[in-house]
């Protein structure tokens, strides 16, 4: 057990003594993911519409209601908008060439018409429940609001899509206290008090950002492990073996399964330490994404409980020594460094395979995914940002993952060790 | 000290890399292993080092067996290669204390030793440095500091001078005689004439996996007719050496 120390205390002292090493492991594929996650919406920005820049909104006639709900509402908030009055932007509709460039860049265009009358959009909604409360019931609101992009554009249309659904059905539904008054049906106040629960305003981000974060991030997560593991069994045991170092450490008077675990507990703990620092880095992008784009991959608000916090972290560790016997496993049954760095490759094409299956799935994990090693981390890690987890399933996960690699790393550590006494003495 | 019976090395079914080799070594003896490349060498003195296991006959080191004392017999064996590289971004001052603590050199034994087997080999100016960083000589320097570091009674070299210019190579030679006088059982592998019949109490010759003849350099001399060693080296060779297919 000392011995095993000795070894686990050399490797990490290895990789912390080198800042590249360091930098490679830790911060590397964290900060390239986070920068994924952040320029993939700029690029789909830029690809459809040509510029980097997030256009605003321009409202056209906006009426005293909708600056008063952008005023006093957050959500609306997350847009930057243009004023322009239905004359300026006669002007700009007369202007074709400028028009179509202004829509072809990603403007969206919302116009507040008031219909028939030449009242005002505000006006045209209190007529609607004047003639309801009147007893008009197949009253229709003469009132329509169009909202106007180019159909080419990609992050345009999403993004007329994002701002109707999130933006314009709210404030339709808020026009019955605004507008509505004491004609409304509901006997409306025209000045109403409502307090403001921020758990509840949290929650209703979260469950936006955990659907998102449960396609995404077990995905991530299994990559930056199977990276990180793969790099550290090449540098712990391949490069150690073509060096003739580990044959040095075979002639210590220490047995090759302390050497073994050693070396195991060294990529595990380093491994696991940088995966956590990969999560905590995905919170962060998602909890400074309040502008939360259209094309966002991980939406303000990602929050998972205590309990699915810990499933996730304990999961980790467990998913990272089942890739490390695997991974040990080839650099034991092959000769050649070539075969060897090749072979240790291919499984993050499987891996990320596994991350776009899981990005685009419209199921959940079947029972059987829970038994399959590694793939079963991410359909925990999965499932517990949906907070659809379940005890067997955490049990599962650990159990095979666990058993797995002991069966693995024992084959390893039979070819390995030639003179196996217990084998002997049995 | 050593003693190897009837050992056989096969990698294929059809091709035998050691074959039927014995031999014993005592204490305060240097005994060379010579042999052209592909002789199986290598093979021989990995297979002494436990290091790989022979596909039957048996070593023994110091009357223990690897089958039943494989960590007790590492205590007492030094082993040393070209072919092992240290860790290019450690120190000779990390990978000494590492080493120690692993063969359960006592704390207070750790400085002194490191101190003494430094100054021997002109280590101590580039304690600090990192391996990748010094030359190769230098790197084979340490490399012997290390192996050496728990004192073993038994030192296994495989071409300890190979690739070193003639200064450290004289360096390493000396110390080879000085560990001899000390009383240590040391076998070595080489292709160098000048080294076995510097340094070599004994020698056997390997050809083809086998040992084709076992003497002092003097007798192999006389026994062939030659006039000098190397000469008889060649003629043995040239009789024994049989052409594989």
């Amino acid at each position: 057990m000392r011995k095993t120390y000795v070894i686990l205390r050399w490797e990490l002292k290895k990789i912390f003594s080198n800042w590249h090493k360091t930098v490679t492991l830790f911060l590397l594929p964290a900060v390239l993911m986070m920068l994924a996650l952040n320029v993939f919406p700029l690029l789909i920005n830029y690809m459809s519409t040509g510029s980097l820049s997030k256009k605003p909104i321009i409202l056209v006639s906006a009426p005293q209601s909708f600056r008063d709900y952008v005023k006093e509402t957050a959500d609306a908030n997350v847009y930057t908008y243009s004023y322009m009055s239905f004359n300026e932007f006669s002007a700009l509709f007369g202007d074709n060439e400028r028009f179509g460039k202004q829509l072809k860049g990603g403007t969206i265009i919302c116009f507040f018409a008031p219909g028939e009358t030449d009242d005002s959009f505000d006006n045209a909604v209190k007529d609607y429940y004047r003639e309801i409360c009147g007893g008009n019931n197949s009253a229709t609101s003469k009132a329509v609001i169009y909202v106007g992009f180019d159909l080419n554009s990609l992050s345009g249309g999403l993004r007329a899509q994002q701002f109707k659904q999130g933006i314009l059905e709210n404030y339709q539904n808020s026009l019955i206290d605004r507008l509505g008054g004491d004609y409304s049906e509901l006997g409306s106040k025209l000045f109403s008090v409502d307090s403001f629960n921020p758990v509840t305003k949290l929650m209703d981000n979260r469950s936006v950002a955990d659907d998102s974060a449960s396609r995404i991030v077990p995905g991530m997560l299994l990559l930056m492990m199977y990276y990180c593991s793969y790099s550290l069994v090449s540098d712990m045991f391949a490069s150690e073996k073509e060096r003739g170092f580990w044959a040095k450490l075979k002639m210590t008077p220490v047995s090759a399964s302390s050497i073994f675990a050693g070396k195991i507990a060294a990529i595990t703990l380093i491994v696991s330490a940088a995966t956590y620092l990969t999560t905590l880095l995905l919170f962060l992008t998602s909890w400074i994404n309040t502008a939360n784009d259209a094309m966002s991959l991980l939406p303000f608000g990602m929050m998972l409980t205590p309990f699915e916090l810990l499933i996730v972290l304990i999961t980790i560790p467990f998913t990272v020594i089942v890739m490390t016997a695997v991974c040990i496993s080839t650099v034991f049954s092959l000769d050649k460094m070539q075969d060897i760095t090749v072979n240790l490759q291919l499984p993050l094409v499987l891996f990320l395979a596994d991350f776009f299956i899981q990005m685009f799935r419209g199921t959940r994990p079947m029972t059987l995914e829970y038994f399959i090693p590694m793939h079963n981390s991410l359909a925990l890690i999965s499932e517990s940002y949906m907070a659809q987890e379940k005890i067997w399933h955490v049990i599962a996960v650990l159990a095979v993952n666990t058993i797995v690699a002991f069966l693995v790393m024992r084959s390893v550590y039979r070819k390995e060790s030639l003179y196996d006494n217990r084998k002997r003495r049995a | 000290m050593i003693t190897v019976k009837d050992v056989h090395k096969s990698y294929t079914k059809d091709t035998e890399t050691i074959r039927g080799v014995s031999f014993e070594i005592g204490k305060g003896t240097i005994f060379g292993l010579l042999g052209p490349n592909g002789a199986g060498k290598t093979t021989l003195m990995q297979i002494i080092a436990t290091l790989m296991k022979p596909t039957s006959g048996t070593v023994e080191i110091n009357g223990l067996s690897p089958e039943k004392d494989l960590l007790e017999i590492h205590k007492f064996l030094g082993f040393l290669t070209t072919e092992i590289k240290l860790d290019p971004v450690s120190t000779p001052d990390d990978l000494f204390d590492f080493f120690a603590e692993l063969y359960d050199i006592p704390k207070n034994d750790v400085k002194s030793r490191k101190e003494k087997a430094f100054e021997r080999f002109g280590i101590t100016p580039f304690a600090k440095r990192r391996i990748s960083e010094l030359s190769t000589g230098m790197k084979q320097k340490i490399s012997i500091a290390i192996s050496l570091l728990h004192d073993p009674p038994i030192i296994i070299f495989d071409e300890p001078t190979n690739g070193l210019d003639i200064l450290t190579s004289r360096q390493v030679t000396d110390y080879l005689k000085e560990l001899r006088n000390e009383g240590r059982c040391i076998i070595l592998s080489t292709h160098i004439f000048s080294v076995a019949e510097e340094l070599c109490d004994e020698v056997a010759i390997l050809v083809d996996g086998k040992i084709v003849a076992q003497g002092t350099v003097a007798e192999l001399t006389a026994m062939s007719g030659e006039k000098d060693f190397e000469d008889a080296f060649f003629k043995i060779y040239v009789e024994n050496h049989r052409e594989r297919p």
